[in-house]
């Protein structure tokens, strides 16, 4: 670099190391690269000098020229920066408060349980081909109990079992296998259904005992179906549920509306069926109520039992709530209560 | 019921190598559920005779001495005694390490005040063998040291199930112990005994005088008499029983009372058959009659309590006055007693729903009504009256039976046998697992079924103790099979089954977005609350419907005797719990309202959702929701300040009278947004803001969600957005400024909406910026047709009473 360029050079270079505000940069890019800016004028003072010289001058001072300019705007960012993040840091929120440290009341949400683990198992049978009813709550006696071969005369139509309203026709159906009888009058066999939703009885209410609780009822009806086929489901359903392979158990138990009848236990999940308070050492909880629908009942329905057979099972899902959560009054569900509820909040 | 495993063995040989538990679990699994398997008085067997042989002071403890003792098998115990008594040379009872005493009192090795004590030497009350409790029990000079208790003192150690009664219900054969061992048998396929043989009838029938009975008999119609057996038992001595009756009965749960009550009882414990014995010298004019209860008003049974009866019930009485409760309880006035030394015996059969009525009605429910509930078998009645009278010649030797037994009544005629065809492959089908014709055949017999081979079909006879309520169809043998091979160890089997698509109903695809959106999006909690109520919170709550016509008759409590004509109530008492708690809450409960009409009630499906704040009117925002939540439901709702008499009755108080708007959607109301009012919320003692809204989704809920979304290509031209801003009255809703525009007949409007208001403090009139766009989809706007478009809006505005504000 010729001697005169390198001076302008040295001399830009201290000059821009001692700028602090964007005010004398802007001073010091007119002085040097400015119209009449020193660099410029480099040539312009060489008048007399040779050919070769100008050339040589020319094309560093051009360089030069370039170089400072670069360093400039490079300057220039750098300060339009520093003072955004100054403007940034004087808007600076306080981003430690979110909206969960402030008393904004009950912001939780979520769903019932029982209505949580209702569409879960909804979702299981869906996934297995069965349809989802629902029926009344007021039902009359044939629903609740003449279709479902409780005759007149059955223990389970006692009041000690049955809300009755004042016509004694017509009552709070005590379980959901009243959709049972309205599904078959819907439906033409094959078919298969669960039918979930309030069932009432009259019991005095205490921890354990409700009077307003849910049930979920399956029925599944078509040719050549065993009890094999019905442990199947329910082995399925309940591995499902309880999100590990479970052992179940069907014993002989007695309902109307099915023959055989049984009652479907399942190996304690507490203590692995070894033995404890929770299954009273017996290793089983008693869980469900299933069978082969009675045919009497397939009659009611109108299904021809020389073709057709078909299981069916009850689920009450407030116990499998219970059991899920540990909770120990039964009477919290209807309550309403959010301290209740909000425990089971999706968010 | 208690079945004693003793009594069981009577009839039955039981395998030898299987534990009581497992005992108790293989018959839960074939026959009914035993809840509770519980060995008694097994301590008798580890409480041995031992002597003392040396008496040493405890080095520790002045009151406590060490005793040395010779347990008879060449061993001995040191054991700590602080009994006064316990002296060198007498023979007492020893508890050994781990005996389990009564009261559940285990004896464990432990130290007593420093010296180890292997086992207890006992006093009677511990054992449960006394009511002495000086010190130890003292046993004879004589009495074999070594010698378990039981053995010495002869007390039975036994096994007993404790059934549920529930698992029963429709066996009555299962109500006594022979039908039990029946089961056992089966179950372990070991042999029945037949202690009731021909031989042994013919043998008591040649004990009877023969010759009419004294006792004249009529069976009125319209009693629950089935069938009604008799037989009159004179010289008869009344008095203890022996032991072996008394531990059967007290095996089985019953205290004993004399001989002859006490073999009544043993009668019903052994063959499910209640019966009754009357002292013949109360029964007046030598007639026992049969009939209603009529003009008796009342009647004091055994018990000593006065009953009141129906004129229905059914009651035995005499010439001159009732008896007995039929099949429930017999009267004070004609039992036995300690001076009774004639007997007349009944053994009958009344109808089951008759006779649980009457118990249900006077709240007795007796181990006999408990059996006649049951419906059982009439065939049973004789064999009942002869192994009563067996036993009663056992035990009173001198006894005579005076004239013949007679049966009567309209199930006394001979049994006429309930017929099931089926087959071993309908059975194997039906449980899916392969079963052999002969165990098919073996297991019917054995429950005492008669099978008939015909061709590959079986042809089944069912006994009449099973008849009555229990087998009548194919089903039900099948059940039999099924139960005995055990269900157990059936393989589980996917069913063959065509591939069907299953898709949600639309209305269950309509409740689950519902849910949906009010969670993720209006981060409310679901609720529940009762779909009954009581008229008290209803008053409360100041609503019009009461609901008279949906009451129960038997409600569990008035606060919830009938069914709730709205959520409303019920869920404004579970806010006023709520507020106690929390300051700000959203909830919503989807559930339904009940109201008279149609065949017999109506049940509406309701969606109630509910916001509360302490500091400020949550309306706007629910408002906003419900709005979005018919978008959701791909509704176009039409919202309007008024009440929609068909979601909330227009006499209801509670409704806000400006914070108020009902919506409707396909021409039908659909929900009514408000906020309660002030002074209801004064009355559920809630200070705040509490705005509601409830949705009708009756007409809603099963139409299919049909998607309204129409793709157009991205817009080519630009849209232009015109502005202007008007003088409002400030009451006015701004609502209709935007319908105004709205109405505007140029297609090329794209939205019209609120841009701005200001409202100047103390002024009667608000400025209101309206927001039009307009948009050609096929070309740009051209300034004149801007131009012209700008004027209409205003012009219509101007015309609706809304002039442009001049600055």
């Amino acid at each position: 670099m010729v001697e005169i360029v390198q001076k302008i050079k040295d001399e830009f270079e201290l000059a821009f190391s001692q700028v602090k505000d964007k005010a004398s940069l802007m001073n010091l890019k007119s002085e040097y690269v400015g119209k009449s800016g020193k660099i410029g004028l480099i040539l312009k003072s060489l008048k007399d000098a040779d050919v070769e010289t100008k050339q040589q001058v020319g094309k560093d001072s051009n360089l030069l020229k370039g170089e400072v300019e670069q360093m400039i705007t490079e300057k220039i960012k750098s300060f339009e920066l520093e003072e955004i993040n100054k403007n940034l840091e004087k808007k600076k929120i306080d981003i430690s408060l979110r909206s969960s440290l402030q008393d904004k009341g009950l912001s939780s949400a979520g769903f019932h349980p029982v209505s949580a683990i209702q569409r879960e198992i909804e979702d299981i049978f869906v996934s297995m081909g069965f349809d989802i009813l629902d029926g009344p709550h007021i039902e009359d006696d044939y629903h609740n109990f003449e279709a479902l071969n409780i005759p007149a005369n059955h223990p389970a139509r006692d009041m000690q079992d049955t809300f009755w309203f004042k016509d004694m026709k017509h009552l709070l159906r005590t379980h959901t296998s009243s959709i049972q009888v309205r599904g078959m009058e819907s439906k033409q066999p094959p078919f298969k259904f669960v039918g979930p939703g309030k069932v009432f009885r009259c019991e005095a209410t205490d921890a354990s005992h409700e009077m307003v609780f849910h049930q979920l009822e399956g029925m599944m009806v078509g040719e050549n179906i065993s009890v094999a086929n019905l442990i199947y489901f329910m082995k399925t359903l309940l591995s499902e549920i309880f999100k590990k392979e479970t052992n179940v158990r069907l014993r002989p138990g007695f309902f109307p509306f099915v023959e055989p009848g049984f009652e479907l236990d399942i190996e304690c999940l507490i203590c692995g069926g070894k033995g404890c308070s929770v299954c009273k050492q017996s290793g089983w909880v008693e869980l469900l109520p299933c069978g082969m629908v009675h045919p009497n009942v397939l009659k009611y329905g109108n299904i021809d039992t020389s073709k057709y057979n078909g299981f069916a099972f009850g689920l009450g899902l407030d116990r499998l709530v219970m059991m899920r959560y540990g909770i120990d009054d039964i009477r919290n569900l209807h309550s309403g209560d959010l301290r209740f509820v909000s425990q089971f909040a999706e968010f | 019921m208690l079945v004693s495993i003793n009594w069981i063995k009577q009839y039955v040989d039981l395998p030898e190598n299987i534990t009581k538990q497992e005992l108790g679990e293989k018959f839960t699994l074939a026959t009914c559920e035993v809840e509770k398997v519980e060995a008694i008085n097994q301590y008798f067997d580890l409480v041995k005779i031992v002597k003392v042989t040396g008496v040493e002071p405890h080095p520790s403890a002045d009151k406590l001495r060490l005793a040395t003792v010779d347990l008879g098998n060449g061993e001995s115990a040191t054991i700590v005694c602080g009994a006064p008594n316990v002296r060198p040379g007498i023979l007492v009872p020893y508890a050994p390490v781990w005996a389990v005493l009564p009261g559940d009192f285990a004896i464990e090795p432990r130290k007593i005040r420093g010296v180890e004590s292997c086992g207890m030497l006992c006093g009677e009350t511990e054992l449960a063998i006394g009511d002495d409790d000086y010190g130890l029990k003292e046993f004879p000079e004589d009495a074999p040291v070594g010698m378990p208790l039981s053995k010495y003192l002869g007390i039975e150690t036994d096994i007993i199930f404790d059934i549920d009664n529930k698992s029963i219900t429709h066996r009555p054969d299962l109500w006594g112990h022979y039908g039990m061992a029946r089961e056992f048998a089966t179950v372990f396929k070991k042999e029945l005994k037949d202690p009731f043989s021909a031989e042994w009838k013919s043998a008591i029938e040649s004990k009877i005088v023969k010759g009419k009975s004294q006792v004249e008999r009529v069976i009125e119609d319209g009693t629950a008499c089935l069938a009604y057996c008799s037989a009159v038992v004179k010289n008869v001595k009344v008095g203890q029983s022996p032991d072996w009756l008394k531990n059967r009965l007290s095996s089985a749960g019953l205290r004993s009372i004399n001989n002859i009550v006490d073999i009544s009882n043993f009668v019903m414990l052994e063959l499910g058959m209640p019966n009754h014995i009357f002292d013949l010298s109360e029964i007046k004019g030598n007639k026992i009659v049969i009939r209603q209860a009529g003009e008796d008003k009342e009647f004091v049974t055994l018990d000593e309590a006065v009953r009141n009866l129906e004129p229905t019930d059914s009651m035995v009485c005499d010439a001159e006055r009732p008896l007995a409760i039929a099949g429930i309880m017999g009267g004070l006035n004609s039992g036995v007693s300690d001076s009774t030394t004639e007997l007349f015996i009944e053994t009958a059969n009344w109808v089951d729903a008759m006779i649980r009525k009457t118990s249900t009605r006077i709240g007795l429910r007796t181990d006999s009504s408990l059996r006649f509930e049951k419906h059982l078998d009439s065939q049973q009645c004789k064999l009942a009256m002869y192994r009563i009278i067996d036993l009663i010649c056992q035990i009173c030797p001198d006894a005579v039976v005076e004239g013949d037994i007679e049966f009567g009544g309209v199930d006394s005629k001979p049994y006429s046998p309930v017929m099931i065809t089926t087959s071993a492959k309908t059975i194997t089908d039906t449980l899916g697992i392969f079963v052999d014709e002969a165990e098919i055949v073996d297991i019917l017999q054995r429950l005492a079924f008669l099978v008939e081979k015909k061709g590959d079909k079986l042809s089944i006879t069912v006994p009449s103790f099973r008849a009555t309520k229990d087998v009548s169809c194919e089903a039900d043998i099948i059940e039999e099979i099924g139960r005995i091979i055990g269900f157990d160890n059936i393989t589980p089997v996917a069913p063959e089954s065509s591939l069907t698509t299953v898709r949600l109903s639309p209305a269950k695809q309509k409740e689950r977005r519902i849910k949906d959106f009010l969670v993720y999006s209006y981060k409310a909690l679901e609720i529940m609350t009762y779909p009954m109520v009581g008229e008290a919170l209803l008053k409360k709550a100041q609503w019009p419907e009461l609901n008279e016509e949906l009451v129960l008759v038997n409600s569990i409590s008035r606060d919830a005797d009938r069914m709730r004509p709205s959520l409303i109530p019920g869920v404004l008492k579970a806010c006023a719990e709520n507020v106690k708690n929390y300051s700000d809450f959203r909830f919503f409960e989807f559930g339904r309202s009940y109201h008279a009409g149609g065949e017999f009630a109506v049940e509406k499906p309701v969606l109630l959702v509910g916001a509360f704040s302490k500091k400020a009117t949550p309306f706007m925002e629910l408002q906003d929701k419900i709005e979005e939540l018919c978008s959701v439901l791909r509704l176009r709702p039409r919202f309007e300040q008024k009440s929609l008499e068909q979601i909330v009755p227009s006499s209801w108080v509670g409704i806000h009278p400006f914070e108020n708007v009902g919506v409707s959607a396909m021409g039908k109301p659909f929900a009514q947004i408000f906020t309660v009012h002030p002074s209801l919320m004064s009355e559920f003692k809630m200070k705040g803001f509490l705005s509601l809204a409830v949705v009708d989704l009756s007409n809603v809920m099963d139409v299919e969600l049909s998607s309204n979304v129409k793709y157009l290509p991205l817009p080519k031209f630009p849209s232009s957005t015109f502005d202007c801003t008007v003088v409002v009255p400030s009451g006015e809703p701004v609502a209709r400024l935007v319908e105004v525009v709205s109405k505007v007949k140029i297609k090329e409007i794209a939205s019209v909406k609120i841009a701005d208001i200001f409202e100047p403090e103390d002024s009667s009139k608000k400025y209101v910026t309206v927001r039009t766009v307009f948009q050609d989809r096929a070309a740009t706007l051209t300034r004149e047709f801007l131009e012209n478009s700008y004027n209409q809006v205003v012009k219509s505005l101007e015309k609706a009473g809304f002039g442009l504000k001049v600055d």
